[in-house]
């Protein structure tokens, strides 16, 4: 606007804007700026600023409605002091071992369904499907799942099993975490898979065909072609589930409301954030946990990078030493 | 250009004439100065005013009876009262649409008024029922929506607080007095078990909220006493200690604590369901549930055995004497922008509505007329004195709810404490004096920073 209204008064530089914007190159930045600016817009408005403000509640000793007290990083004690956010946190070491499975599984599974099999879109479809179905929708369906009596309990039957020395699959402190982990285990498997599956159908077919002419078998073919071929997308997959195993939250509030030792931290934060109107506190639980994950996440890389050396990075470190000694060299 | 300023001129008498239907509008409503021409407590029904002509608007909460029950009452009102048209709407998202609506002063005559309303904001959107001292010889729970003196809201029922259970299941376990102390009632639970196929008590422990119900008990309930909410329970020290009476908070959980670790309860509280409960209670597969008066019209409804179904008493007796918290359903409110004919007719008909209609009794709730016979679910419930809860005193309308969150006890709020003693006696540990100690510390924490 403003710039606008100076060019119609000085009608001698008029032109020479516009032949300005027209350039290719501002042109360029033109488009680039305007669809940019409503996902950064969006992405300010919705994460950015929501988060610095639960940033600024985790000093604060407030509740939803009324007066608001600055009282420091009290709140932080208090999460470190509580014995119940950290005891939460240690279920999060089930979610954890579940994670592990899953991506193995979704692993083997990939690698079976992107070679061609029968019925391979039918079974890639019903692995996948589950992931569609709403958290809350597979909450309640593993209640009854899980009921005494029901599907679960019914299927064991008919294998063999004595239903009355079945244990109850939510009530039993030492089983039910692992009830619960299933379900998530269920829900994701075919989410990483097509993940997986992604990543190996970019893999040259060629290297395939050759491994073959050099007399190598499927496991060869695996370890050595398709496992570094996919790295990337198996990192990103571990960093998605670990973080989000740290932050559990649908089965355990949906199937359980977090009874019977199956309180997540999250669910604890849920609890104390809504039941408790300890806004401050619960956002310091908020910014632990995610300081938590961060720290989680750069550990993962670190391992990552020692257990496949050989990597990408290392590739291009060769590469671009080769360049500087053809540079030096010239 | 002229035509332009036709078009201006056109319109600015269209919104001058405008003006003016809304000023001789509210001139012809009353404009808020009208007032019923009658009081509560002196009409007499079918006497009084039988000629008047009017026209009343009633916004009501319960959708499910606007087509049918409500139909059938206004027709009945219309014998007596020929000339007054009755027209109702119903309201789903009833407690926020109607306090939106409230502040538009053209909502209709007659309301049920939203908890939303403080009472010091009642005088400027209902008229007065009339003076409670008189009102109150005849009626109960007009606590809640009175003021100055005035009754700006009568309660359309009442709710009692009791335990929802099925008669035929304890007749067969050979139970025919109704339990009236903690020992009596689990040594019924007991009975159940043995004698039938029945669950004697039902949890309903998943759904979670059903779980909070337990708290409706610790107050009046269990004590008697009106002020123990916002007394006893915000002042005294360790309120949920065993006082040794077998009354009070202590003796409702340990109810639940008892029955579960006997193994009265259902096999596994982590599946139980809220809607197969209600059948299971109607077919005689539950004994009883912990739950306020609303739910026994839902269990009636569920099947077949309607007459089944029956509502005691929290089996709680204090010096000899049963108590039942009490309080009441939502309240008539009357619009004071309305004109004073059809403030008469809109307070005639809650008249009709609170002596003449049977409403409490066809309802299952506690009526308000004193002396009013109950409801056949409500029978139990002779001779048991309802304690209504009085206020919090001015200055700590808060404190309860503050002290409350501050300690996560989270009465009322929280259903997790009562999950615990759940969990606690099943797995045997710990017990419900260690729970109730760790209660008392952060209770006892919060008192002293909420300066209680």
């Amino acid at each position: 606007m403003k710039v606008s209204g100076n060019a119609e008064v000085l009608p001698s530089e008029n032109r020479t804007f516009r032949e300005w914007f027209r350039s290719k190159e501002i042109q360029q930045r033109v488009v680039i700026a305007a669809f940019i600016a409503l996902p950064i817009f969006l992405l300010i408005m919705f994460t950015y600023v929501p988060f610095l403000q639960m940033f600024k509640f985790s000093f604060y000793d407030m509740k939803y409605i009324g007066p608001r007290k600055f009282i420091g990083i009290q709140n932080y004690l208090t999460v470190f002091t509580r014995d119940d956010c950290f005891k939460a946190l240690a279920l999060s070491g089930y979610y954890i071992i579940g994670a592990f499975i899953q991506l193995a599984i979704a692993l083997y599974f990939a690698s079976i369904l992107c070679f061609k099999t029968t019925a391979g879109g039918v079974f890639k479809g019903v692995l996948f499907f589950p992931y569609l179905i709403s958290g809350i929708a597979i909450g309640f369906l593993f209640k009854f799942f899980y009921t005494r009596g029901f599907v679960l309990d019914t299927v064991l039957s008919w294998i063999g099993f004595d239903e009355n020395g079945l244990p109850y699959w939510l009530k039993d402190t030492s089983i039910n975490n692992f009830s619960l982990v299933f379900t998530s285990f269920w829900k994701y498997m075919g989410q990483n898979m097509v993940l997986f599956l992604g990543a190996m159908m970019s893999v040259d077919a060629t290297l395939y065909e050759a491994a073959d002419i050099d007399g190598a078998n499927s496991w060869h073919k695996f370890r050595f072609i398709m496992l570094p071929s996919i790295k990337q997308v198996i990192v990103l997959n571990l960093i998605l589930s670990i973080s989000g195993s740290l932050s559990a939250f649908e089965p355990p509030f949906v199937i359980t409301n977090g009874q019977f030792g199956t309180g997540t931290y999250f669910v604890i934060m849920d609890r104390i954030a809504h039941q408790h109107s300890k806004v401050g506190l619960a956002s310091a639980m908020a910014i632990v946990l995610m300081i938590i994950i961060f720290i989680v996440t750069i550990f993962q890389q670190v391992v990552m990078k020692k257990f496949f050396p050989d990597d990408e990075d290392g590739v291009s470190l060769t590469k671009r030493k080769k360049v500087k000694g053809k540079k030096v060299a010239s | 250009m002229k035509k332009r300023l036709l078009a201006l001129g056109l319109c600015a008498m269209m919104v001058f004439s405008f003006a003016a239907c809304g000023s001789s509008d509210k001139k012809g409503s009353g404009g808020g100065d009208a007032k019923p021409e009658t009081t509560f407590d002196t009409v007499k029904i079918g006497e009084d005013f039988t000629d008047l002509k009017a026209d009343v608007k009633w916004v009501s909460h319960r959708t499910d009876l606007v087509d049918n029950v409500y139909k059938d009452y206004i027709s009945e009102f219309n014998k007596l009262y020929p000339n007054i048209k009755i027209s109702v709407e119903g309201i789903t998202d009833y407690a926020e649409s109607m306090t939106t609506r409230l502040t538009t002063g053209d909502w209709g005559d007659l309301c049920m008024i939203p908890t939303t309303v403080p009472k010091t904001e009642l005088t400027n959107y209902f008229s007065s029922f009339g003076p409670k001292a008189e009102i109150e010889k005849n009626y109960i729970m007009l606590e809640n929506f009175s003021y100055k003196g005035e009754v700006y809201g009568i309660p359309s029922v009442g709710n009692a607080q009791g335990v929802v259970y099925n008669k035929k299941v304890f007749e067969q376990a050979g139970v025919t007095d109704v339990p009236k102390t903690p020992e009596e009632y689990l040594a019924a639970l007991k009975a159940i078990k043995d004698k039938t196929d029945a669950i004697p008590l039902y949890t309903n422990f998943a759904a979670n909220w059903t779980m909070g119900a337990w708290d409706a008990y610790i107050g009046g309930s269990s004590t008697g006493d009106a002020d123990f909410m916002n007394g006893e329970l915000v002042h005294g020290s360790n309120p949920f200690t065993d006082n040794g009476k077998n009354t009070g908070p202590y003796a409702v959980y340990n109810v639940l604590y008892q029955a579960v670790a006997q193994d009265l309860t259902e096999d596994d509280p982590t599946t139980t369901d809220w809607e197969n409960s209600k059948i299971m209670i109607n077919n005689g597969e539950i004994g009883s549930m912990v739950l306020g008066s609303w739910s026994v019209v839902q269990m009636q409804d569920a099947g077949p055995n309607a007459d089944d179904i029956a509502y005691m008493p929290f089996p709680i007796t204090v010096d000899g004497k049963q108590y039942a918290s009490a309080g009441p359903d939502y309240d008539f409110g009357i619009n004071k922008n309305s004109s004073a004919d059809d403030q008469t007719a809109a307070l005639l008909f809650v008249k009709w509505f609170t002596d003449e209609s049977n409403f409490a009794f066809d309802q299952g709730g506690v009526p308000i007329t004193i002396d009013a016979e109950y409801p056949e679910v409500l029978k139990a419930f002779d001779g048991v004195e309802l304690v209504i809860d009085t206020p919090a005193p001015e200055g700590e309308e808060d404190l309860f709810s503050n002290i409350n969150t501050e300690s996560e006890v989270g009465l009322n709020s929280d259903n997790y404490h009562v999950s615990i003693i759940v969990e606690a006696a099943i797995a045997g540990t710990p017990t419900l004096d260690e729970i109730v100690t760790e209660w008392n510390e952060k209770w006892s924490l919060a008192q002293e920073s909420q300066g209680a």
